[in-house]
């Protein structure tokens, strides 16, 4: 028989850690916001991110995807930590004895939270050694001011750190369509480096996601 | 507190408040006893009354796996807590933000709606002989609003 007693993690039932209210705090006087595991957070006003963009096309032209992505890369390894840490404090275990399906939805909720956009992993090229990870409402691409290119290289980078800590191998995240360059939503592909070699060509050759996720898994 | 009564805090500077306004607001203050009661009669039960909600929830469905019949249950307490927390304060808004979603995309990953339609008639059920059609009528509208989640079905088109 069930007990319902042992149902419970110290006499809590956890459930969605990201929950806005009770997630983000803030102290006016002292001029702070934290989350509820008292770590600081950084609210960063639209003419930065604007600012950002413009100053690194201006500074480095060419070389703004790489610079946002090994940004993005840093970003991604300390986001990941902290991920890690107050989740499995949040649900007394460890995140890796977490349930993907609970794991992945905390994601989304916490990308959600923080502003970033809604993602959505989709699993469906998950045995072709594949995963697709969509983005929407990105506060990057809708400040980028670029038309016409994939510009979140930013992202890419967080992703890819993200999915190398998890997995322990070398991963890496690529955008495959743009909200700038036209598409529904932003579409990045995560996989194993060496499988996602060619994806630079394809993107450079206009193929669409879709040619790109046949060419990868043919 | 309910989204108008917290708003009337902010017309300090502004105005007396209309009689009206403090109709809503003594009106609230009137039914906190009833909810207070209903809420510690709601904590005392929790064990006794999920005990109950489970055995009959294994009765029902002797083929499930006990990990899936656990998974419901805790969105169950998950759900009885949220929702009792929403009746005491009358907060509409707490059950949307809390629960809903987190439970909607639960049970579509997990797929357990046909588990939770069960569990959610049982725990109605149950819910039905511990408590009077009064008292029941405060936890109304926050299960209302957790149960089409809960059960799995799409959310209206509107939202």
């Amino acid at each position: 028989m069930i007990s319902v007693a042992d149902l419970f993690t110290d006499d809590r039932i956890p459930g969605n850690y990201f929950a806005t209210d009770t997630y983000l705090k803030s102290d006016l006087e002292l001029g702070i916001i934290e989350n509820r595991a008292g770590s600081r957070l950084l609210a960063l006003p639209a003419p930065l991110i604007e600012a950002i963009y413009s100053g690194l096309e201006k500074e480095t032209g060419q070389a703004t995807s790489l610079v946002l992505s090994n940004c993005g890369r840093w970003w991604g390894r300390n986001f990941y930590k902290r991920f890690c840490a107050e989740l499995g404090d949040y649900y007394s275990t460890a995140v890796s004895d977490m349930p993907m399906v609970e794991f992945l939805q905390a994601l989304e909720e916490c990308w959600r939270v923080h502003g970033w956009g809604r993602i959505e992993i989709d699993q469906s090229y998950h045995g072709k050694g594949f995963l697709l990870v969509y983005i929407t409402n990105s506060p990057f691409a809708a400040l980028a001011n670029v038309k016409g290119k994939n510009v979140c290289a930013l992202e890419a980078g967080v992703l890819t750190s993200f999915f190398c800590e998890i997995t322990g191998k070398d991963i890496t995240c690529i955008e495959l369509a743009c909200e700038c360059a036209g598409a529904e939503r932003n579409c990045f592909v995560v996989g194993l480096s060496k499988r996602l070699q060619g994806v630079d060509l394809m993107l450079e050759q206009h193929q669409t996601p879709t040619e790109i996720l046949e060419n990868l898994t043919a | 507190m309910s989204k108008t009564i917290t708003e009337l805090f902010n017309e300090a500077e502004n105005r007396y408040l209309q009689p009206e306004e403090l109709q809503a607001l003594s009106g609230y203050v009137d039914s906190l006893p009833v909810r207070l009661d209903v809420y510690k009669r709601l904590r005392d039960q929790e064990a006794p009354l999920m005990q109950k909600v489970a055995d009959q929830l294994q009765g029902s469905l002797p083929q499930e796996p006990v990990s899936n019949i656990e998974r419901s249950l805790k969105q169950a307490l998950l759900l009885l807590r949220t929702c009792a927390m929403a009746m005491l304060l009358d907060d509409e808004a707490l059950v949307e933000e809390k629960l809903v979603t987190w439970t909607r995309k639960m049970v579509q990953a997990y797929g357990t709606q046909q588990i939770n339609r069960v569990l959610y008639r049982l725990l109605q059920e149950n819910l039905q002989t511990l408590f009077v059609a009064s008292d029941l009528a405060l936890l109304e509208r926050p299960m209302t609003q957790a149960e089409s989640a809960f059960i799995g079905e799409q959310p209206p088109a509107s939202s």
